[in-house]
């Protein structure tokens, strides 16, 4: 008879930026009601279901790994979310915005309406809390909004503008609505502008990543 | 299904006081005294003077206190106005520590119950960053050297708060009696003089106020002028009037010289405890693209469907408009399944 292991596992926790904003306001609106749990880092790849060790070995590779330290910047962080599924679930929820990569022409509008695939046993469904969609370079664009979500924390961030050069901007909603900047001083010599747009599913937490070019029309 | 609501029985909120050594590394002792001729040249310097651990020109160069002289009557310096008596730099220093420590400019000083005839004292305030939330009482060790003609004497000088068993609170918050001795405790009366008002005092009173809540020692001139036999140093503080006495550079020259002022700084650190926990059922499928195959979301393997593993690398703290606020890593990935719950408490310090 041995004894059994009681202890509890101990972490230290950093601020992201954003933890530091809304902390810095001091207007109660850096309260934490929820949490997440992530496997950033891990390539499942290393997973071996044929070990001939066993089942203990499995996951051997993976479950030594040395891990690196947080990062405070909000977006490098939960990139990938653990989900809570039935058991049996043989596809994860994936996310299909109609698109593989869109191509706008200076001026032109898209409203992106995405779904999500394989999630709460139907094959394809429009997530209650909707899509977080973030724009890499904001400049690219003339307007980046989303509609269809009004919870207060989903409006004030789709009303927020967000200044300075070659930063991204985030916004909520069921349908994402952009278009293509008409400043040609962007381009430089170039023809076209290039960034990217990742969308995640509030609810299931799947996500995508496409890319986003912007063709130069005027003269 | 991404994010698990937090219960008020999931969070616990825990101050813990921390001591260290307060000066510069967290060393508790210092040895070496060094002041800045730019500073010394300085309007500042006409107020105080700035003790640094190095040559002040030194990278590694870091002010750990200062030293002002006070005087009621404005001795001991220029006066502001040739033409007005009684204002200068040491009666502005008298006056700012009236107001901290007194409240009332109509309040004198008392040492160990000895008001001083001439109200003058050395008020050493310690850098903010050096002392943190507070001074650790019962830490202070500080000694002065005489080097009166009688060859050097060092006057070893502690707080007496391992001997009152009442704190008493003024103005500036926690006020101790400064006395000779160590460790908190004064010394006997068999090495106290015969006239002193109480042990390790002096016929003159205490030998100052320690106030540790604002990082502050305040020693009275009159106690530390005394002769050896009674219980003083003989300090050579100096009175004139509309004169540049230096009287800050007396004081740091006699501490300089025995090379020993101890103290140990005190934080409050309050600390947010938040439990995680994941049950059986939860977190066992992940969004990671290595887990899937193909992009129509098969898992990657088929043992994946009803016995999926998933590895544990960070914990975000959200509030409710899914805004990350904090975020831990774990030192190397926890393994979860539908037969394991993890519990985790994740350590926020404001």
């Amino acid at each position: 008879m041995g004894y059994l292991n009681n202890s509890v596992v101990t972490v230290d926790a950093i601020l992201t930026n954003k933890g530091r904003e809304l902390l810095a306001r001091g207007d109660g609106s850096f309260r934490i009601t929820q949490f997440a749990l992530s496997d950033d880092e891990i390539d499942y790849t290393l997973y071996n279901p044929t070990h001939p060790s066993g089942s203990a070995f499995y996951g051997q590779a993976i479950e030594n790994m040395p891990l690196l330290e947080a990062f405070p910047e909000t977006t490098q962080n939960l990139r990938y979310k653990l989900v809570t599924l039935p058991r049996g679930t043989a596809k994860m929820p994936v996310l299909d915005l109609g698109f593989s990569q869109v191509t706008l022409k200076q001026g032109a509008s898209l409203a992106i309406t995405p779904q999500t695939l394989n999630y709460l046993g139907n094959n394809q469904v429009f997530e209650a809390n909707g899509y977080t969609a973030t724009i890499a370079d904001v400049r690219v664009l003339n307007t980046f909004n989303g509609v269809g979500i009004q919870t207060e924390g989903a409006v004030a961030l789709n009303q927020t503008e967000t200044l300075g050069t070659n930063v991204s901007s985030t916004v909520v909603g069921t349908t994402i609505n952009m278009t293509a900047t008409t400043v040609n001083t962007l381009f430089g010599s170039n023809t076209e502008l290039n960034t990217t747009l990742q969308v995640i599913g509030r609810d299931s937490g799947a996500r995508i990543t496409i890319p986003i070019k912007i063709t130069k029309t005027n003269a | 299904m991404s994010f698990t609501r937090l219960s008020p029985d999931d969070f616990l909120i825990s101050a813990d006081s921390v001591t260290a050594g307060a000066w510069t590394g967290n060393v508790p002792t210092l040895t070496s005294f060094n002041t800045s001729s730019v500073q010394v040249a300085s309007t500042s310097g006409n107020y105080y003077l700035n003790i640094y651990q190095t040559g002040s020109t030194q990278t590694a160069a870091e002010i750990q206190f200062n030293i002002a002289f006070g005087d009621a009557a404005g001795s001991g310096s220029l006066l502001y106005d040739a033409g007005i008596n009684g204002k200068s730099f040491t009666s502005t220093v008298y006056g700012q520590w009236q107001n901290i420590v007194l409240g009332d400019e109509n309040n004198q000083f008392i040492f160990g119950g000895v008001t001083p005839v001439t109200q003058s004292f050395y008020a050493i305030s310690v850098e903010r960053s050096k002392y943190k939330g507070s001074i650790f009482p019962g830490t202070l060790a500080l000694t002065i050297q005489s080097s009166s003609a009688g060859g050097n004497f060092d006057l070893q000088l502690t707080d007496n708060s391992n001997d009152v068993s009442t704190t008493v609170f003024n103005e500036a918050g926690r006020v101790f009696q400064i006395v000779s001795g160590s460790a908190g405790k004064a010394i006997g009366s068999g090495a106290t003089p015969s006239d002193a008002v109480a042990n390790g005092m002096t016929a003159s009173g205490s030998y100052g106020l320690f106030l540790p809540d604002v990082g502050a020692i305040i020693l009275n001139a009159t106690a530390l002028g005394l002769e050896s036999s009674g219980g003083g140093v003989g300090l050579n503080t100096l009175y004139n009037s509309n004169t540049t006495d230096n009287n800050p550079a007396i004081l740091y020259n006699a501490i300089s010289a025995s090379g020993n002022f101890t103290l140990n700084s005190q934080e409050n650190i309050t600390s947010d405890y938040v439990f995680v926990r994941a049950k059986n059922s939860q977190f066992n499928y992940s969004s990671n693209p290595s887990f899937i195959s193909g992009s129509t979301g098969e898992v990657l393997y088929n043992n994946f469907i009803n016995a999926p593993q998933t590895f544990v690398t960070t914990i975000g703290m959200y509030n409710d408009e899914n805004e990350l606020l904090a975020v831990a890593k774990l030192s190397k990935p926890l393994i979860k399944d539908f037969t394991k719950e993890a519990l985790v408490r994740v350590k926020l310090d404001f």
